[in-house]
């Protein structure tokens, strides 16, 4: 009890506001809707996973008066059942609709938030035509009138399917079979795509696959695995590609050149990652250079990349959030793992984390430079 | 058939008028009897009509169970028993009973005193409520009558919450009130054993909402007097004597502490005195941290914690202050409010729910200048904090708790259903039990199947055993007995028919049927007695089919003869005849025969 307490009496000056919530079961997935609501799903392999649709307490989105509103808890809005786990789930903007991945990995699940009720309904499916045993596909969504799903387990079976009709709208038409770790979309035409070995590209689709890439991954990477994120394009000048090596690594790279990374340096963890799938780099959408890490241990690392140069430096983060490790209530003897984070698209130093302890956390970390 | 039907009262679906009718096993029991204290109208009030259409409530009603203190659960007591009129017995634990009247009588001094009301209960109807008031101890099991008994248990929550369960003969109800399911500082967490009740009733709030941990909250609280205090600031917190106010100190003392805090903390007198007569009192109810420390030493020994002093208050510099009363509505808290609330340094936390008409409920509604007495008008220039500390179960507990009564069924209060279908079915579900929402009005009528034991004379058993052919669960034996009851209503008995008979003074009787069934066949009767013999042997493989010397044929006790039609010859004319006891078999025999034989073999 001893060393929790300490680290809230702590937790007072380094947190302008902190809440820690117990799911039933543990998420993998953190995906907004709006500013108001996130949903989480369960990744159990033996029973039913639950996905929620939680609700943030009102006074995290009040302005003023923040002070008379006492509720502090998440209010469970929607729920529903999926009999596999949840590994990605992603909202279709401007829709009641979701996407949820998983294994088995041959198709993605498409379900319907309901309007006068409380359930999340299943109601369609994307075949994926792969047979990838333990591999399941990553899913992207390209937003617009009529929405499609990018999606792939390799670079040869990426595709981009219209989510009504289920018509294949694009295919990668390559044979390479690197496995993917991430795609993410960019604007109307554009995706990223990041594989485990590290290779990462952009992709214009009006195109035939021609991608600005990097052939190689960061110098000095023996291997292991990577996942990588592309920050919001009006953040002013400097790189705007993070990525992450489960040795620890991480490299900037910039869209004008990928072949040349801008910087790389060691992340202040212990290394390599228990759970290199579990790796995860964001970049803040409120904070110019700031990007947070985890998937090696309990812990959320924030670092502001400004006047990172050269390569293979240590990297001191800016803010460590240890919560998960010390709130972890059930005193089992393994340390909880961060299973993944995300920011809070309005305030700009708020972070959701969620722990393999099924332990959810909201916090607002103080930046101690401000205050000198 | 048997049922119990549940109604939860009053118009609206928000939480804060619980009020709930329960009828069970021709019993009824209305649980808590809460005020909605958003309402300045008869709206506050559950929905009594409902009852009383059925005349006089003492007669219709076995029992009134009030779960705790909290207004919105016992806040139109004494309006129910003296106003509306009920004169049965009142359940409640001891601490309920000793601090709901004083919640009342506040309760009724601002709404008469404050607010003007005029049709509002009066001090001495709270006394003769009370006086109809039976305490009961956790665990104990108490015979309302000789069939309803009840048995409260520990809920956590507040001091003297309990849970309650409802039985009558092998029918059973939980009704949780307010609960939660993990230790807070002074209270422990509910807990119930594996009673296994036809039906669990608690509020649908709790399944809806993922609660935020007591840490955080303590945390907040800290950060607030902390921040407040290094500033300069002044911290008043109004409190009720109990339960919340003991945390906060034990809190603060804790904090100030480690962090080195020179700044005082006061607790004002009349506090002291109070909580440590109830703490005395009540000892058992708090957790084993708090029963510790009050064995080792007063409650109020603190280190940093002193007694207030009134010309404190004026005193310059950081200091924080409980004082009471809570809701800021007269007394010492509303006194060094007005002294300090002109001052932005300053904070006031409110830790809980504030009736309307008090001070603390307007600020809490953000109002920053207040009309006092004599017209004067106050500025609130302090920073106002509301705070909730209260201990509530959320959905994982609710799981938690369900899965350590086990019950039949689960009923959720105070929820739209249509709203809540995802819930519903996560429980179904988890537990494979039905899950109701009923909405406030609406009856909810549950079929059970009550166990009826039936004790079995020695003699009628060792007869039907002895007759071989033991049964098994895929072919019953029918079995034939007289079932007596005797004496008490819930004693049944069954008795051969003989000695049923034997009681009565009746002579036995017996009865047989004789059916007469034509058969094409030209033969001699003992022909045809033969192939009916036959026949009957291979279809009749399970019982005793026997062809007697004289040619007639007995399957069972059934007799079968032969004989010839008087005007026929190409005819034969079966009797079969059978007692009363062999109806089935009778029946079964003559609708076969009269499907004809099989043709011999030439």
């Amino acid at each position: 009890m001893e060393p929790a307490e300490d680290w809230l009496v702590e937790s007072l000056r380094l947190y302008q506001d902190f809440h820690a919530f117990d799911l039933s079961e543990a998420t993998r997935v953190l995906e907004w809707i709006g500013d108001k609501g996130v949903f989480v799903a369960g990744y159990e392999s033996r029973k039913k996973n639950e996905i929620l649709h939680l609700t943030l307490p009102f006074r995290l989105s009040v302005k003023e008066n923040q002070g008379l509103f006492p509720e502090r808890d998440f209010k469970v809005r929607h729920g529903g059942f999926s009999d596999r786990p949840v590994f990605d789930l992603k909202h279709v903007p401007d829709t009641r609709l979701l996407v949820t991945s998983g294994l088995p990995g041959c198709y993605l699940q498409v379900w319907q938030v309901a309007e006068d009720s409380d359930v999340i309904q299943a109601v369609s499916t994307i075949a994926v035509h792969e047979k990838e045993g333990h591999l399941w596909p990553r899913v992207a969504i390209f937003s617009s009138v009529a929405p499609g799903i990018l999606h792939g387990v390799r670079l040869s079976s990426l595709k981009i399917v219209d989510l009504e009709s289920q018509k294949t709208m694009y295919t990668s038409g390559v044979s390479d079979s690197d496995e993917l770790s991430s795609l993410q979309v960019l604007d109307a035409h554009t995706f990223a795509f990041c594989c485990t070995s590290g290779r990462l590209g952009l992709l214009d689709t009006r195109q035939k696959w021609a991608p600005s890439e990097n052939l190689s991954p960061c110098p000095g990477s023996g291997g292991g695995r990577w996942c990588a994120e592309v920050g919001g394009r009006g953040q002013g000048p400097g790189p705007h590609i993070a990525s992450l090596g489960s040795d620890g690594q991480l490299c900037l790279l910039d869209c004008r050149d990928l072949s040349h990374p801008v910087s790389s340096v060691q992340c202040a963890v212990s290394t390599p990652s228990p759970a290199p799938e579990l790796l995860r780099v964001t970049w803040a959408p409120g904070l110019d250079n700031c990007l947070a890490v985890s998937g090696f241990d309990g812990t959320v690392q924030v670092y502001d990349v400004t006047s990172w140069d050269g390569m293979g430096g240590q990297a001191e983060p800016l803010f460590t959030h240890r919560g998960h490790v010390f709130l972890d209530g059930n005193g089992i003897d393994t340390a909880p793992l961060v299973t993944t984070h995300t920011w809070h698209p309005q305030k700009p130093r708020t972070l959701l984390s969620a722990a393999s302890d099924a332990s959810l956390h909201v916090w607002d970390w103080v930046d101690l430079r401000a205050s000198c | 058939m048997p049922e119990i039907r549940v109604t939860p009262l009053g118009a609206g679906q928000d939480v804060g008028r619980s009020c709930i009718l329960v009828s069970i096993g021709g019993k009824n029991v209305m649980l808590d009897c809460g005020m909605h204290m958003g309402f300045n109208d008869d709206r506050r009030f559950p929905d009594f009509s409902y009852i009383t259409r059925n005349g006089r409530l003492t007669d219709f009603l076995d029992c009134v169970i009030i779960s705790h203190f909290h207004l919105d659960h016992c806040g139109a007591l004494p309006y129910f028993s003296e106003m509306v009129g009920y004169d049965g017995p009142i359940y409640m634990t001891h601490p309920t009973q000793a601090i709901c009247p004083i919640l009342l009588e506040d309760y009724r001094k601002i709404a008469v005193d404050k607010k003007g009301e005029a049709n509002f209960f009066t001090s001495q109807m709270i006394k003769d409520c009370m006086k109809k008031v039976v305490a009961v101890h956790l665990h104990q099991t108490v015979q309302v009558d000789d069939e309803l008994e009840i048995k409260a248990y520990y809920a956590g929550h507040v001091l003297g919450a309990a849970m309650f369960q409802i039985k009558v003969g092998s029918e059973s109800v939980v009704y949780t009130g307010d609960y939660n399911m993990t230790p807070d500082r002074h209270l422990g967490a509910a807990w119930i054993d594996k009673c296994r009740p036809n039906l669990l009733i608690t509020e649908s709030t709790y399944a809806t909402t993922i609660r935020d941990s007591k840490r955080c909250r303590e945390r907040d609280f800290l950060k607030k007097v902390h921040e407040t205090v290094e500033r300069g600031g002044k911290v008043l917190i109004p409190v009720f004597a109990l339960g919340r106010a003991q945390e906060l100190c034990i809190l603060l003392e804790t904090f100030w502490e480690r962090v080195n805090l020179k700044a005082p903390i006061y607790f004002s007198t009349g506090l002291t005195e109070k909580a440590n007569h109830y703490y005395k009192l009540f000892i058992t109810w708090t957790n084993q941290k708090i029963r510790k420390t009050f064995v080792q030493r007063n409650m109020f020994e603190f280190k940093h914690i002193k007694a207030f002093d009134r010309a404190f208050a004026d005193n310059p510099g950081p200091m924080v202050v409980f004082a009471t009363p809570g809701m800021l509505h007269a007394g010492q808290s509303l006194q060094i409010f007005r002294k300090w609330a002109g001052n932005e340094k300053n904070m006031v936390i409110m830790p809980g729910y504030c009736v309307q008409g008090t001070v603390g409920h307007k600020i809490l509604s953000g109002q920053r200048k207040l009309e006092m007495e004599g017209r004067q008008v106050l500025e609130v220039k302090m920073q106002v904090e509301y705070m909730s500390f209260s201990a509530h179960a959320d959905a994982k507990g609710i799981m938690q708790l369900v899965g350590q009564a086990e019950p039949e069924s689960v009923l959720l209060v105070h929820g739209e259903a249509k709203k809540m279908e995802f819930l519903k079915q996560k429980i179904e579900q988890e537990f494979r039990v039905n899950c109701y929402m009923p909405a406030n009005g609406e009856t909810v009528t549950l079929p059970t199947s009550p166990s009826i034991p039936v004790g079995i004379s020695l003699g009628l058993l060792k007869r039907e055993m002895a007759q071989g052919l033991l049964p098994n669960a895929k072919k019953p034996r029918l079995l034939h007995g007289t079932l007596i009851m005797k004496d008490s209503v819930s004693s049944f008995q069954l008795v051969s028919s003989e000695q049923a008979l034997k009681e009565l003074g009746l002579a036995e009787h017996q009865l047989r049927f004789t059916c007469r069934v034509h058969l094409h066949d030209s033969r001699k009767e003992q022909e045809t007695a033969a192939r009916v013999y036959s026949h009957l042997k291979s279809v009749l493989k399970d019982h005793c089919v026997q062809h007697l010397p004289d040619g007639s044929v007995t399957v069972e006790s059934i007799l079968i003869q032969a004989a010839a039609h008087s005007e026929d010859p190409g005819t034969k004319v079966l009797l079969v005849s059978w007692t009363y006891q062999d109806e089935e078999l009778g029946s079964y025999l003559t609708s076969l025969l009269k499907k004809g034989l099989p043709q011999a073999p030439s």
